[in-house]
């Protein structure tokens, strides 16, 4: 009996003393971004993973309305990437972000998606009015307030009555690519490269341009990881994986 | 409590209510009460309970028309079929509720054989429509028209009917004046049951029939919508939801609950 707990005591020591040197902690950073960041973000993540062994990403996109609402509401993060300077300000306003901090590292253009062959032969966004039922974003979330300015600027009023309003901006367009929803309104991003959906464009004159501002919170347990992890979304990887994916740089 | 309850099984009892009555007082502790009739009579909150009612009322109406007759034949039927035709009556029961709207996609939407007939022969969009919202409601609602009755019609004594037809009633003349009677107890519990689902119902309703102010979004969905625009105001459409479905429940006094 003591031969066989000195056994596992020496056991126990040895896997112990078995990596080389010292090795580094693992840590997680929780990254909520804005949906229209997905496919973005899960590339940009991965590099960094790559180039960070010991950090992982865990991503969680949404509405950046409703993240901000969460974060603020008490949900962990430790970097927030936001679709519009407004949800990001709330939480520069609840402390959780200095006031210096927030960075633009993209911006974004909105266009009109239809059926793929656009049986509606919509043009412009005055067609919209008398198209049937069109998809928006909520009224809160970002791509909704961009298409109610871009629609604003042209002196469309498309009827309530008729609008089908999307949580976040995937949820817009699949009720378009999916759904029955005639057309709709979402970033030029998310239409790119979907097969199911045809693109209308929107005049440079009445578009709306998002701007992504990207923090890292002041609540954060692991600065160092999310310091970089902002920076590498604004430094050469992060902004290729961007451009390539139809945003357009910072201003 | 008999003295011989063990003070353990007390006390899960006890979490046990507690898991519910918890969140509900926390909704009430959160409500903020001063803006709560403002919150309630917003033209968005009165067109989403007007939505709720008509279309549940009209769910639940469908319901025991269709149930009625389906509870009939699975009550009074033998075979194998027959426990294959409840389980997949029963199915909404215990699918996800956003799967049905899923479901409900494949099979109605403009692109689809029957949506597309209904939309260019009969100029009827299922999809971002009422009738849309109707039928999700009655897809998940119907289940529980169905099993209510059922059971009630599995458990009544044939000799009534036996009865009747030797005096020379036809079997619709038996199941208006003896059946129906009998049963009505049933179907008023099946009828408010399925009426409690159908205004309960989110995930179908989103995914089918969409998100219109007035059209089809219901409470539920003002609720989802609230929660970002207004918390306020979301928190009182669900102490309103609430209200109503206990208001429900007080209608079944326990008749659905407890076997008598």
């Amino acid at each position: 009996m003591k031969r066989l707990l000195a056994a596992l005591v020496l056991a126990s020591a040895l896997v112990g003393c078995s990596s080389e040197g010292d090795p580094k902690p693992q840590q997680t950073i929780v990254v909520s971004a804005a949906t229209s960041l997905t496919k973005a973000f899960t590339e940009i993540a991965a590099a960094f993973e790559e180039a960070n062994e010991n950090t992982t990403v865990q991503l969680n996109f949404g509405a950046s309305s409703a993240l901000a609402d969460q974060i603020v509401g008490g949900a962990p993060a430790d970097v927030f990437a936001s679709a519009d300077a407004k949800n990001m300000n709330k939480l520069v306003e609840a402390d959780l972000v200095g006031a210096e901090e927030p960075a633009l590292f993209a911006t974004n253009l909105l266009t009109i998606v239809t059926k793929p062959d656009n049986p509606s032969a919509i043009a412009t966004l005055a067609d919209l009015s008398t198209a049937g039922v069109v998809s928006l974003c909520g009224v809160e979330v970002p791509c909704g307030k961009y298409a109610a300015a871009a629609l604003a600027k042209a002196g469309v009023t498309i009827n309530e009555s008729k609008v089908t309003r999307g949580q976040n901006v995937a949820a817009t367009l699949t009720a378009v690519a999916e759904g029955d929803a005639v057309a709709g309104i979402v970033y030029v991003t998310d239409a790119t490269g979907n097969a199911k959906v045809a693109t209308v464009a929107i005049p440079e004159g009445l578009n709306a341009v998002a701007s992504y501002p990207i923090a890292a919170l002041t609540t954060s347990s692991h600065k160092t990881a999310t310091d970089a992890f902002v920076a590498f979304v604004n430094g050469a990887v992060g902004q290729k994986v961007l451009q390539r994916l139809g945003f357009l740089p910072a201003p | 409590m008999s003295r011989r309850t063990p003070l353990g099984v007390v006390v899960l009892a006890v979490i046990a209510v507690a898991v519910i009555a918890l969140p509900l007082f926390g909704l009430l502790q959160r409500a903020a009460w001063s803006s709560l009739w403002a919150d309630l009579t917003t033209g968005e909150a009165l067109r989403a309970l007007r939505l709720s009612v008509w279309t549940a009322s009209v769910a639940a109406v469908g319901a025991v028309m269709l149930g009625t007759p389906l509870a009939w034949v699975l009550a009074r039927s033998r075979g194998r079929w027959v426990s294959a035709v409840r389980s997949l009556v029963l199915l909404p029961m215990v699918l996800p509720p956003v799967v049905g709207g899923v479901a409900l996609l494949a099979a109605f939407s403009l692109r689809t054989p029957i949506g597309g007939w209904l939309h260019d022969t009969l100029d009827i969009q299922l999809t971002f429509s009422p009738l849309g919202v109707i039928l999700a409601q009655l897809f998940v609602g119907l289940p529980f028209y169905v099993i209510t009755v059922e059971g009630a019609l599995r458990g009544l004594d044939t000799g009534y009917e036996d009865v009747a037809a030797q005096l020379g009633a036809s079997p619709l003349t038996t199941f208006r004046r003896v059946v129906v009677p009998l049963i009505a107890p049933s179907i008023a519990a099946g009828a408010v049951l399925s009426w409690a689902r159908a205004l309960g119902e989110f995930g179908a309703t989103l995914t089918f029939a969409g998100n219109i102010d007035g059209r089809t979004r219901t409470l539920p969905l003002a609720v989802y919508l609230d929660l970002e625009t207004s918390r306020d105001s979301a928190i009182a459409l669900s102490l309103l939801l609430v209200a109503v479905s206990l208001l429900a429940l007080v209608a079944l006094r326990d008749r659905w609950l407890v076997r008598r």
